[in-house]
């Protein structure tokens, strides 16, 4: 036994010890501005000078030297000071051939540099910038409104959200790097030489349109946004297909966006069917102030779904390219003239009395009416121009407009009993759709996601939209909010079971 | 990371909001490079160093140098050293991400007593009195260890002395019998000592690359670097049943049946022989070559060719290419080789063939195994286990005297035999011979072949002490006391590297709470546990290496030519051997990169290597009906490290491999059992059932399944088998069903 300790002892004095930091030959007369130890090795993988006129920089990926060590999604993220579990390169893996045992190819990607970036065009607020020098992509973080929308329009997954800034962040080339003749991490940090800079001319490139250029199998269309990275050193065999090809893992709900998209379409709906309506009626009043309720909480919502939401009135700056910038406008001006029709059950004062027969103008219910279809046709581009297979014109169409349909006729049934039947037929229709659309087998992946992980949601769509229909002839106004619910269910599986574009991942 | 550019003022967050184009700004500048100085190029402006130092890598034997960026003193960042021969500026993700294992909630803080928090005197008394009073009740023989590879040289020494010769332990082994005691029994039989041969300069210098059981385009990326530099135009020949990240860049796959290689390697020797591609020169170094020509007579390819599923063209053409005249050829190894039970042979076919043809001694040649751990070779020479401390031997007397001489200790505390290896300790431990275990750095609760044996052990042992950086190890929830250690980054020390290569890691974090290297928690355990003295002769890891060469002297291990950690810096680390004679000799200096076995002398006492064969033993489980599967287990990826207790604790490194435990399947055999691609399926052995997702991989054979090593259930599946020779467990092969 060894018995009390004495008073103090050798673990005291090795305790003390072990907090002295004694960092050895601490080199700081290395201090000195000098070429960077690695130029050497790098100066052949970065072009020697800047790109000419219609040329641009890209990555060029050797696969025949790329061994999956996975050192440049590392180095990405330790050189450019990301944060934990950030890198602006990732790597996946293609299968493929005929082979036994066959054929496999890590793939490390970055962002492409698009030569017609969805990103870009797609940005409300041009948070976004191709140099014309280089043809690099860039993001301005403080720019960003944190909308989301280009994760969304990038075919390959590049801009990531960043929850605690609320902004987007991407690569950037190491832009900075390259303009002091130095190379970017990635190609800094492979040992293998796998990744180079080169300068690709980008009019040949959309001429030829891609694959012929070294895009790959297995991996979106290159015709989207035209990438500009190469893949070189090994061919890839036509059946290759990414190791994540059927992940059955749902995507985010996207809620504010579920919500949002589901109660403006509700609005105008009802806002269409009020306008049927004698205006000196209390239904009149119901359902034009409903439709003002819903569409202020959809706009509220929405705004939950920007990082930066005091940021967001630059919107305007996208209106050339971006149908986010669209929707925002003709949402705004949408409000208008969903509050105009309140105007007719408010007492307004003598100067004001001329307003209601400017609000009742048969022109003016026909404009704001096309106003209300008009940004309904906004949300529909936002959302088909990302060539997602689950949110292409022939789903979201019907989807988006069936809603408002749907609340038309909601509407319509105060008035006449036709419209609870025209209602019906409408549910049917909008049901049958979703079931013959999902059976193409292109849609295989997110028919098995909409039966399987998110079968509830499915459920729930279906009988709610079912008790709509029953409830509808004894009380419009009950069977709202079943409805309403419903067609939440149905958005949220929209969201949910899309498979986004991107490129090959491995096993989740 | 922390947003460090909060706005100042008010009106800079109203110009933040009112910009109508804001091209600056906090969140820009969070991501502004700046020239980092030191040689580094551009760095984040908020990483930017005030100095640097370097450290070797501390995960795998390949021993990159890392350059380690600084701010007051404090690691910020890291970068691959360019100066350095054996990175040449690159590193792994695993080097990489260094330094961001070491701040994780799960670390050990504080000594940990059946789960609570105590002080360490209540530690260090705890672990006295348990292992005494066992000791006394039981015997001086019934407390073992268990170390690692991954500690410091320095530390192996002080362990290795303090638990044999101040506590009397006799049984004390390393995880290193897990992966390398193969190729060190190998070589030991063969050569004469634990001596690999080879230089990394040779994987550029070799016109045919043969690997085999080894994949390391992904277990070895840096080696794998020098493989790709290679300018003479090699054939690369990869061996293995999967066509692995190597095997898709090999001009050669040859898709070997499982645990048909040494059958395949003697029939290669077979036709050399009967061509007569055979070197003459080089056999005059060795003995008992005639038995082995003999012994092949019965290893022609038509008698293997059924066994090793490769037609017997396939071997003719293979046996050529390994055998051609002019060509250099070098054979490079790993656990594919060592984890079977009846590796040491298989390693031996391969350095036969070695000698046969004259590949040996020269560039670009010979028979050499890579290393797993980035101090195996540490603990092969000075971990004091199976040899004793210096590559000795515990039963020579003329040993026992060196050490016990340079040791300042009595000889009579020397045990004069080696203890048992792990397995026979595990043995012990079932057969109640064995009640106090001492774990040093490893996590058998995870890694030990049948792994639920160990789980069952634990429960015969009195008292269990684990010594780790993490409190929440497999191995350390099942401990009596945890010891909470530093880790690489938090100490200095050596290590020795796969081509023999000393190299220093240094000291550049903080460790957290008490936690303490595992030099001073050795020499505080020596301290309370009594008659040490001699420990106190090294208050340092530079002391211990000091006396670490003095043993060395005379071994072919020899370091007496090395100074101290400082020389080691500046020369870019120190091949062994290194003795006093080669340094003092001004008119030739060391190159940088060294061979052994040039001059054809090898360390037997007769000089000349040695032909060791033996028929190939049966299967150890070979598959049947109700287990007709083959599984076979490995490196999962490159940024995933053994047991994964460090590798998981980085967010960069987690997203680089699956989550959860996965197994491989050819896409025929799963689509004839109807197992979907991702569907979640049982695999069961004779030992236990886990459940994985199935992952259709045509990369695997039919009838072949593939695990990778890190996932916690993958050892429940393994076959406890063991090679006679070197007693390393065979991980690689046992019969499994799936479903």
């Amino acid at each position: 036994m060894s018995g009390l300790p004495p008073e103090k002892t050798l673990i005291d004095d090795l305790l003390a010890d072990q907090k002295k930091l004694f960092t050895p030959v601490a080199d700081f007369a290395d201090r000195h501005e000098r070429e960077p130890d690695l130029a050497g090795h790098y100066r052949n993988l970065i072009p020697l000078s800047k790109p000419g006129p219609g040329e641009q920089y890209a990555f060029e990926v050797a696969l025949d030297k790329c061994t999956s060590c996975k050192a440049c999604v590392a180095a990405c993220h330790s050189q450019n000071g990301l944060d934990e579990n950030e890198s602006w390169r990732d790597v996946g893996l293609l299968l493929g051939g005929d082979e036994a045992p066959g054929w496999q190819q890590t793939i490390t990607t970055a962002c492409h540099h698009c030569a017609d970036p969805e990103c870009l065009n797609g940005c409300p607020v041009q948070a976004y910038e191709k140099s014309s020098e280089t043809g690099i992509v860039r993001h301005l973080d403080d720019q960003c409104i944190g909308c989301s929308y280009c994760i969304f329009k990038c075919p390959f997954d590049v801009p990531k959200y960043s929850k605690k800034r609320g902004i987007v962040r991407k690569c950037d080339m190491c832009h900075d790097r390259l303009a002091e003749g130095e190379a970017p991490a990635c190609v800094q940090a492979c040992p293998t030489e796998a990744i180079k800079i080169v300068k690709v001319n980008v009019a040949e490139k959309a001429k030829l349109g891609s694959r012929d250029m070294g895009w790959l199998n297995g991996a979106p269309p290159a015709s989207i946004t035209q990438p500009t990275t190469r893949y070189t050193g090994r061919e890839v065999p036509t059946s290759a297909h990414a190791a994540d090809h059927d992940d059955l893992t749902p995507e985010h709900a996207h809620w504010p966006l579920v919500i949002m998209l589901t109660l403006t379409q509700a609005a105008v709906g009802l806002f269409l069917g009020s306008l049927f309506l004698s205006p000196e009626t209390r239904a009149h009043l119901t359902f034009s102030a409903l439709s003002l309720a819903l569409f202020s909480i959809g706009l509220v919502a929405a705004t939950l779904h920007l990082g930066q939401p005091l940021k967001a009135w630059r919107f305007f700056l996208g209106l050339r390219t971006s149908w986010l910038s669209r929707e925002l406008l003709a949402f705004t001006i949408l409000g208008g003239f969903l509050t105009a029709p309140l105007l007719n059950h408010v007492p307004l004062p003598p100067p004001l009395g001329f307003l209601p027969s400017i609000i009742n103008h048969p022109a003016f219910l026909a404009f704001s009416a096309g106003t209300a279809l008009a940004a309904v046709f906004t949300s529909v581009k936002i959302y088909q121009t990302t060539n997602r297979r689950l949110w292409k014109s022939a789903i979201t169409f019907p989807r988006f407009y069936g809603t408002v349909t749907l609340f038309i006729l909601l509407t319509l049934a105060t008035i006449s009993p036709v419209a609870s039947f025209g209602f019906v037929l409408a549910i049917i229709g909008k049901l049958a759709l979703d079931l013959i659309q999902l059976r193409v087998p292109s849609l295989a992946r997110e028919r098995t996601i909409v039966t399987t992980a998110l079968r509830p949601i499915s459920l729930l769509r279906v009988v709610g939209v079912l008790g709509a229909a029953l409830l509808l002839p004894f009380s419009p106004l009950a069977a709202l909010p079943v409805l309403l619910l419903s067609e939440l269910a149905e958005r949220t599986l929209y969201f949910k079971a899309v498979r986004p574009l991107k490129m090959p991942g491995f096993l989740p | 990371m922390t947003i460090s550019n909060k706005p100042k003022a008010i009106s800079d967050l109203v110009k933040q909001h009112t910009q109508l184009h804001a091209r600056t700004g906090p969140f820009t500048e969070e991501l502004l490079r700046q020239p980092g100085k030191f040689g580094l190029g551009q760095v984040p402006a908020h990483l930017t160093p005030d100095s640097t130092t370097s450290s070797i890598c501390g995960y795998c034997s390949t021993g990159c140098r890392l350059k380690v960026h600084l701010k007051d003193g404090q690691a910020v960042n890291l970068t691959p050293a360019t100066n350095y021969p054996v990175n040449l500026g690159m590193a792994c993700p695993k080097g990489w991400e260094a330094l961001a294992v070491l701040d994780s909630p799960d670390r050990a803080t504080t000594p940990l007593l059946e789960g609570r928090p105590v002080d360490w005197n209540t530690a260090l008394d705890s672990f006295c009195d348990n292992f005494k009073s066992i000791q006394k009740q039981h015997g001086q023989e019934s407390v073992a260890f268990i170390s690692t590879g991954q500690i410091t040289i320095e530390d192996f020494f002080l362990l290795g002395t303090f638990a044999k010769f101040g506590m009397g332990i006799k049984h004390g082994d390393g995880n290193t019998r897990q992966c390398m005691a193969t190729a060190v029994t190998a070589y030991k039989q063969s050569f004469g000592f634990d001596a690999p041969p080879y230089t990394y300069a040779d994987f550029e210098e070799s016109d045919v690359l043969v690997f085999i059981g080894a994949n390391p385009a992904i277990a070895h990326p840096i080696m794998w670097q020098r493989v790709m530099r290679n300018q003479r135009n090699p054939e690369i020949v990869v061996i293995d049943p999967r066509r692995t990240e190597t095997a898709q860049v090999a001009s050669r796959h040859v898709d070997l049946a499982p645990k048909s290689d040494l059958p395949l390697l003697y029939a290669l020797a077979h036709c050399i022989i009967r061509d007569g591609r055979i070197d003459a020169d080089s056999l005059a170094r060795t003995e008992g070559f005639s038995e082995f020509k003999k012994f092949l007579k019965s290893y022609s390819p038509e008698a293997v060719s059924l066994k090793c599923g490769q037609t017997v063209a396939q071997i003719e053409s293979l046996a050529r290419l390994v055998s051609e005249p002019g060509k250099r050829v070098s054979w490079w190894w790993t656990m594919g080789i060592n984890q079977s039970y009846e590796g040491t042979r298989t390693a031996q076919a391969i350095i036969n063939l070695c000698l046969m043809t004259g590949n040996i001694g020269k560039p670009g040649t010979g028979p050499n195994s890579i290393t797993g751990q980035c101090n195996a070779m540490g603990t092969r020479l000075y971990g004091n286990t199976s040899s004793l401390v210096g590559g000795h031997l515990f039963n020579k007397p003329e040993h026992r005297e060196k050490v016990a001489k340079i040791l300042n200790i009595d000889e009579s505390r020397i045990p004069t035999e080696p203890g048992w290896a792990y397995d026979q300790i595990m043995d012990g431990i079932d057969r109640g011979d064995i009640k106090g275990l001492w774990i040093i750095a490893t996590n058998p609760n995870h890694s030990w072949v049948a792994q639920k044996n160990f789980a069952r052990l634990r429960e015969k042992l009195d008292f269990l002490v684990v010594q780790d950086m993490y409190h929440n190890t497999e191995t350390a929830k099942l401990a009596d006391l945890v010891l909470p250690a530093a880790g690489w980054g938090e100490k200095d020390g050596t290590l020795i590297n796969s081509e023999r290569r000393l190299g220093v890691i240094r000291q550049v974090k903080q460790a957290p709470g008490q936690a303490l290297t595992d030099y001073r928690i050795i020499q505080a355990l020596a301290d309370r546990w009594g008659d040490c003295e001699f420990v106190k002769q090294w208050p340092t890891p530079a002391d211990a290496f000091q006396t670490i060469k003095k043993i060395s002297a005379g071994q072919p291990s020899d370091i007496t030519g090395i100074r101290d950690y400082d020389h080691l810096e500046q020369a870019g680390g120190i091949q062994w051997p290194c003795s006093k004679e080669q340094i003092a000799d001004a008119e030739s200096p060391l190159p940088s990169e060294r061979r052994l076995f040039s001059d054809g002398n090898y360390y037997t006492p007769s000089g000349k290597a040695i032909f060791h064969f033996d028929h190939p033993s049966p299967l150890a489980e070979p598959t049947c009906e109700d287990y007709p599967f083959i599984l076979l287990t490995g490196r999962g990826t490159s940024s995933q490290w053994h047991t994964q207790t460090r590798t998981a604790k980085s967010a960069i490194l987690r997203k680089l491999y699956p989550q959860d435990c996965y197994i491989e399947i050819n896409p025929d055999d799963a689509n004839r059992l109807g197992i979907a691609d991702r569907q979640t399926v049982t695999i069961s052995s004779r030992r236990a059932s886990i459940e994985a997702l199935a992952y259709h991989a045509p990369t695997v054979k039919p009838g072949q399944l593939f695990i990778p090593m890190h996932y916690p259930d993958a050892n429940k599946l393994t076959h406890a088998s063991f090679d006679p020779h070197s007693r390393q467990p065979s991980y690689k092969y046992c019969a499994v069903q799936v479903g």
